[in-house]
């Protein structure tokens, strides 16, 4: 089935466990630089280098396999033991009802009150 | 429902000046904390989160009356309990005083827009991120299986779906929007869809057997304190 159209898939859907560091950022938010694994204003150290299994444990990403469907969910990272890892807002890329992609990131400079309802 | 259906005429009958955006993969829970909803983040102009996700509503009198009427007749009932039990089971009297209050939230975010950072309801870095919801590794597998039982309904792999339902709703049992999404969908095929159908998230009289997952919405809501599925996180 094919996934709607978005910047970030978070929890990772993946075939292989042999994802790139760039699939890798697309997939989770977090960035493979020289200094480890980043997202925002945060930096965890990847002492041996980027692969999924590895970095996923240093991140405290749950990986979950379900054989039948041929899939490994990446779930999001757990490291500090809480859902923000910094205080920086994350970025959130959605599309409204006609798919156009809004960045929440383009409102810097304005305040924001970011509401989450649903309805079912 | 993740469909943009469903919040299609919502939208459109609210016609806001913000943007308004569609969330099928729970991105608000894995990135920000939301557990249920309606959740309020608070983002200053330099993009620093100033309160992590938490209940937030706009005051009652922007609400239809029939919705109002049924708020306040709930919550008079609660009140009511409360003070039953007040003496006799103090925490749990607490926790059905220890909801959110709806009709000041709104005063709180006024206060903020007038006072930005020496508002009172500002949070410190270090505050917001211990006050966003706590994530051991077992939620972040509880979310690994919620994206493959929504990616397994949607293939129409309904079985399988179910048990990774199932392992979200156990690794994470206080996430209502996990439980929800899985409750509408299956309530909303047993009620035959429609408009309606989605909100029904229980079985059927006389279906309870063909229910696939532990809980549902009117049993678990109904016995759930309100300082457990909304608690207070400010005081206006």
């Amino acid at each position: 089935m094919k996934r709607p159209r978005c910047a970030k898939l978070v929890p990772m859907l993946v075939e292989t466990l042999t994802v790139d560091a760039a699939a890798f950022h697309e997939g989770t938010g977090w960035e493979i630089k020289p200094e480890g694994a980043c997202k925002g204003d945060v930096c965890v150290p990847l002492p041996d280098g980027y692969d999924l299994s590895s970095t996923a444990e240093r991140l405290g990403m749950a990986v979950v396999h379900d054989e039948a469907a041929g899939l490994y969910a990446v779930g999001p990272e757990t490291f500090n033991g809480r859902a923000l890892a910094s205080a920086e807002a994350p970025e959130l890329v959605l599309d409204d009802l006609d798919g156009n992609t809004f960045r929440l990131s383009s409102l810097r400079g304005k305040k924001v009150v970011l509401v989450a309802w649903a309805p079912y | 429902m993740s469909d943009p259906e469903a919040s299609r005429p919502f939208i459109e009958a609210a016609n806001p000046t913000h943007p308004s955006l569609l969330d099928p993969h729970h991105e608000m829970d894995t990135l920000f904390g939301v557990i249920n909803i309606p959740n309020v983040v608070w983002i200053d102009e330099s993009g620093t989160i100033v309160r992590p996700a938490e209940p937030g509503w706009p005051p009652g009198d922007y609400y239809p009356d029939f919705l109002r009427a049924f708020l306040d007749e709930r919550d008079a009932a609660a009140e009511a309990k409360a003070a039953e039990i007040a003496a006799t089971d103090p925490e749990l009297a607490a926790k059905i005083r220890g909801g959110q209050d709806r009709d000041s939230y709104a005063d709180a975010i006024r206060d903020w827009v007038e006072h930005g950072a020496d508002s009172r309801f500002v949070m410190s870095p270090d505050e917001v991120v211990a006050g966003s919801q706590d994530r051991p590794l077992d939620k972040s597998a509880g979310a690994a299986h919620f994206e493959l039982a929504n990616h397994l309904w949607n293939a129409g792999e309904r079985e399988a779906a179910f048990a990774h339902f199932r392992e979200a709703h156990r690794l994470q049992p206080e996430n209502w929007t996990y439980k929800r999404q899985a409750w509408s969908l299956v309530g909303n095929e047993a009620a035959g869809g429609g408009e309606l159908g989605r909100f029904n998230q229980g079985p059927l009289p006389g279906q309870e057997d063909d229910w696939p997952f532990e809980g549902d919405f009117p049993s678990e809501a109904g016995s759930t304190p309100a300082g457990d599925y909304y608690p207070k996180t400010l005081e206006v």
